[in-house]
């Protein structure tokens, strides 16, 4: 019986504040791709990061082949035949294809025919067309991720690490890269994709590790013997987690605020992001969207702030047309928006407290082309005393802050102009335990204030307890509205994985 | 080992990294004149004495800074918002083209209105120099870098063209050179040789100083810089911030062009500049891109290259006399980084 290919074993990591990895494990078979899944945050690209010598794990051991490795350095790990390639390419994008796969790596005297030549061998082997003269600039994302699958073949690497690789692919791409894996596993080579897009996953892959909150939950599941709803399942967790929010109704619920209907968006690779979706908020209601991340949601929120265009339907703000209103009228109509990305969209890191606090109202704050200061100090020293956000001086930097003092300066600024309808993407992610109690607390205060709630979150718990409705979002679409005092788990996790 | 950003420069820093910087600088260059057997102390002597030792060369000293306060200014505008203006020169000498060709429209006006008249067009030539980068950029995303750089030699040519050509002097012997702007366009002796254009360039800076600070223009404008994504989000126009940087940047470079011709120049030639829009470059990174501090810098650059020319009548070579300027600057720029970075020796696992 040979060793397993990669054997990690109770692996920790912890960074500033946060535990990474707390003891995970996995597995892998030679000869297997295997899926490494969990929700954002799960802790799956640091762990691969520890295997492919980016990080050192604090504790546990790192095994290829059943010899213990300790990686100081991507070089190592490389040297020792595992490559990864990253979610962000590192692609020289004016060097040809060829030059980019040996860079580093060539031998001393080099002839760029020859070169050419057995980089063209290589891709062939593995069934890709490659033109290895082609600059890497003129090449498609697909294109570009198969470089870089090259340049771990042309290192000869026996494991190779995909992080996320389909998220940059169309379908008929995600299909090619589908048999480049199946022939590296024929000739003995292990392939370990992280990713949550379970369908892609019960396609490509042999067996599955599942990681949640940092460790393993499920090691090494044969693939035939789940359904992606299995694998929603573990993904998710079935612990109820314990919520200080109180989520009790206290008023009733009033008409239409905000009416999404027959909505499509294309993104940026030309697909239809959201497809056809319709969603109506009532006065006094939180609607929760559940999905696995990636599958619109983003999209979604960003089209109804005016971020994005629609490319058909209507979106409605308290009977009025905004379909095309730009951003500033959307706001300005009553719509509050708290993006996913919360430094750098929804806040500017490199200005002051104060700066950022009055982004969205400074235009009352001013006389003529002037801004007065004095009252835009005021008005930023009484939001964060009535959001409890902790800062040292309004004059300091942003970056000061910790996450949860960010989302509540985010989300106070965003409340404090008694916003109708308030749209929040991912509001509590990454916060520690009172953040998240805070920030629900705060959105449960605008329903019962009657202000109309869409929030997007991949914690099913959390929306669990906040909603009164939840809009499941798989592929663009709707695949499913429950109420969340009946509907199971397994209901949900079924509609997010898009079995019907 | 990496650089980092000082959270809270210390105070009083600043001033004591570049008194190191200067001292580090003067000391490489005592070692360099004394290796090319130049006399170190009558030297560092001169320079001192031909750019701040007396009224007169302060003056002139004053005079010099002009332009390269206002091209510091111009840069630092424009950097506000993450834009490289690297086309003040072509901008300058666009602007200066354009008072020039003013000044033929008007020549029989009284010098108050020709130099006011000259002046505006001086600004409006060098926003129109900056037109074409900012429309690429604003539109497209053309790297302005490239296309404001690339023009400055197009600016050039233009002056190098109206000499040969349409504005050739008539009565300069069959030199190529344009004819004299009128003599009541000329801005008058304020103070020993300083011209009227020093104060004017002082009121330039100090309102554009409060007003990036302190208008709601400004303000957009440091959103803009800082994230696109959030200031579209908060719904700030990014292709109209570009177009309004851009030509205020340039207008701002014409200006200085205007400046000089009814300054310290009697007509438009193609020396008129004098790299002082790639000058600016440097004084807007001395005054780390606040538009404050350019005023400053511009003077203590302006007396260095006074001082610098000073010394060749002394028989320090050229050479030696660019290396000294060069040396100084390198000292002065090194304590600029060192006084908004510290040196930290990190980990570089835990920093990736």
């Amino acid at each position: 019986m040979s060793h397993p290919a990669v054997e990690l074993d109770g692996i920790w990591k912890r960074f500033p504040g946060v535990i990474a990895n707390a003891g995970a494990n996995l597995t892998v078979r030679p000869g297997t791709v295997h899926a490494v899944l969990g929700e954002n945050g799960a802790g799956k690209t640091t762990l691969m990061n520890c295997l492919a010598g980016v990080y050192l794990p604090d504790e546990g051991a790192v095994r290829i082949d059943g010899n213990e490795m300790k990686f100081s350095s991507p070089a190592d790990a490389l040297a020792a035949g595992v490559g990864m390639v990253h979610q962000e390419f590192r692609l020289v994008p004016t060097f040809t294809v060829a030059e980019n796969v040996v860079l580093g790596s060539a031998p001393r005297l080099i002839s760029r025919t020859e070169i050419n030549k057995s980089v063209a061998e290589l891709a062939e082997r593995f069934g890709f067309s490659a033109e290895p003269d082609r600059p890497i600039w003129q090449l498609s994302m697909g294109e570009r991720q198969r470089v870089e699958i090259l340049k771990a073949l042309w290192r000869d690497a026996r494991v190779l690490i995909l992080d996320e690789p389909t998220a940059v692919l169309t379908p008929q791409e995600a299909e090619d890269l589908g048999r480049v894996l199946r022939q590296m596993v024929s000739e003995g080579r292990s392939v370990i994709f992280i990713s949550h897009k379970l369908d892609e996953v019960t396609s490509f892959c042999d067996e599955a590790t599942i990681l949640r909150g940092g460790a393993t939950v499920a090691a090494s599941v044969d693939i035939h013997d789940v359904d992606s709803a299995d694998l929603a399942e573990l993904m998710v967790g079935e612990s109820e987690k314990s919520t200080e929010a109180n989520a009790e109704r206290t008023t009733g619920m009033g008409d239409v605020v905000l009416s999404v209907d027959h909505v499509s968006v294309i993104d940026s690779r030309g697909l239809k992001a959201v497809d056809d979706v319709s969603i109506d908020v009532r006065a006094g209601e939180i609607v929760g969207v559940a999905g696995v991340a990636g599958n619109g949601q983003r999209q979604l929120t960003d089209a109804i702030a005016g971020l994005e265009s629609c490319l058909s339907g209507t979106i409605t703000l308290l009977g009025d047309d905004l379909t095309t209103a730009p951003p500033r009228a959307r706001f300005g109509a009553g719509l509050a928006y708290v993006p996913e990305d919360r430094l750098g969209v929804g806040l500017a890191p490199k200005l002051p407290i104060t700066e950022n606090a009055v982004m969205r109202d400074y235009r009352q704050m001013s006389r003529g082309p002037i801004l007065l200061w004095e009252r835009a100090k005021e008005f930023s020293a009484r939001l964060v005393e009535a959001f409890e956000v902790k800062v040292g001086r309004v004059e300091d930097r942003l970056a000061s802050l910790s996450g949860g003092n960010l989302q509540r300066l985010l989300l106070g600024r965003e409340l404090s102009s008694s916003p109708k309808v308030v749209v929040a993407s991912q509001p509590t992610r990454g916060l520690d335990v009172h953040g998240v109690a805070a920030i629900q607390r705060l959105l449960i205060e605008q329903r019962d204030q009657g202000v109309g709630v869409l929030m997007v979150s991949e914690d099913l718990d959390e929306l669990l307890v906040l909603s009164d409705r939840i809009v499941v979002m798989s592929e663009g679409r709707v695949a499913g509205v429950f109420d969340p005092r009946e509907a199971t788990r397994a209901e949900i996790g079924a509609a997010m994985a898009g079995v019907s | 080992m990496v650089l980092a950003r000082r959270e809270h420069p210390t105070r009083g820093g600043q001033p004591l990294a570049f008194l190191v910087g200067l001292i580090f600088a003067l000391v490489v260059g005592a070692l360099l004149l004394w290796s090319s057997g130049d006399p170190v102390v009558d030297t560092y002597q001169r320079m001192w004495e031909r750019s701040f030792g007396s009224a007169d060369v302060i003056s002139a000293t004053f005079n010099r800074a002009v332009p390269l306060a206002l091209a510091g200014l111009a840069v630092s505008i424009a950097a506000k918002m993450g834009l490289w203006n690297i086309g003040a020169e072509g901008q300058i000498l666009f602007g200066a083209t354009a008072a020039a060709g003013m000044a033929r429209i008007g020549d029989s006006w009284p010098g108050p209105v020709l130099i006011v008249a000259m002046l505006l067009a001086a600004a409006v030539g060098g926003a129109l120099w900056a037109l074409g980068p900012a429309l690429a950029r604003a539109e497209i995303g053309v790297s302005e870098i490239i296309t404001t750089l690339m023009l400055n030699e197009v600016a050039l040519r233009v002056i190098r063209y109206l000499q040969n050509g349409a504005w050739k002097d008539k009565e300069g012997f069959g030199f190529p050179q344009i004819t004299p702007r009128p003599p009541q366009a000329e801005l008058g002796q304020i103070w020993q040789r300083a011209h009227l254009g020093v104060l004017i360039a002082v009121g330039v800076i100090m309102f554009f100083a409060w007003f990036m600070n302190r208008s709601v223009w400004g303000y957009e404008l440091r959103i803009a810089g800082s994230s696109a994504k959030a200031a579209t989000y908060v719904g700030i126009s990014m292709r109209a911030k570009i177009m309004g940087v851009m030509l205020l940047s340039g207008a701002v470079a014409g200006f200085a062009g205007g400046i000089e011709l009814t300054g310290t120049a009697t007509r438009l030639n193609e020396n008129i500049s004098n790299g002082f829009g790639f000058a600016g470059i440097i004084v807007a990174a001395l005054a780390l891109m606040r538009p404050s501090g350019v005023l400053l810098v511009a003077v203590a650059f302006g007396g260095l290259q006074v001082g610098g020319l000073s010394i060749q009548s002394l028989g320090v070579s050229s050479a030696v006399a660019s290396i000294l300027q060069a040396l100084i600057l390198f000292g002065a720029i090194g304590a600029a980084v060192l006084s908004t970075y510290q040196i930290k020796l990190v980990d570089r696992k835990v920093a990736s």
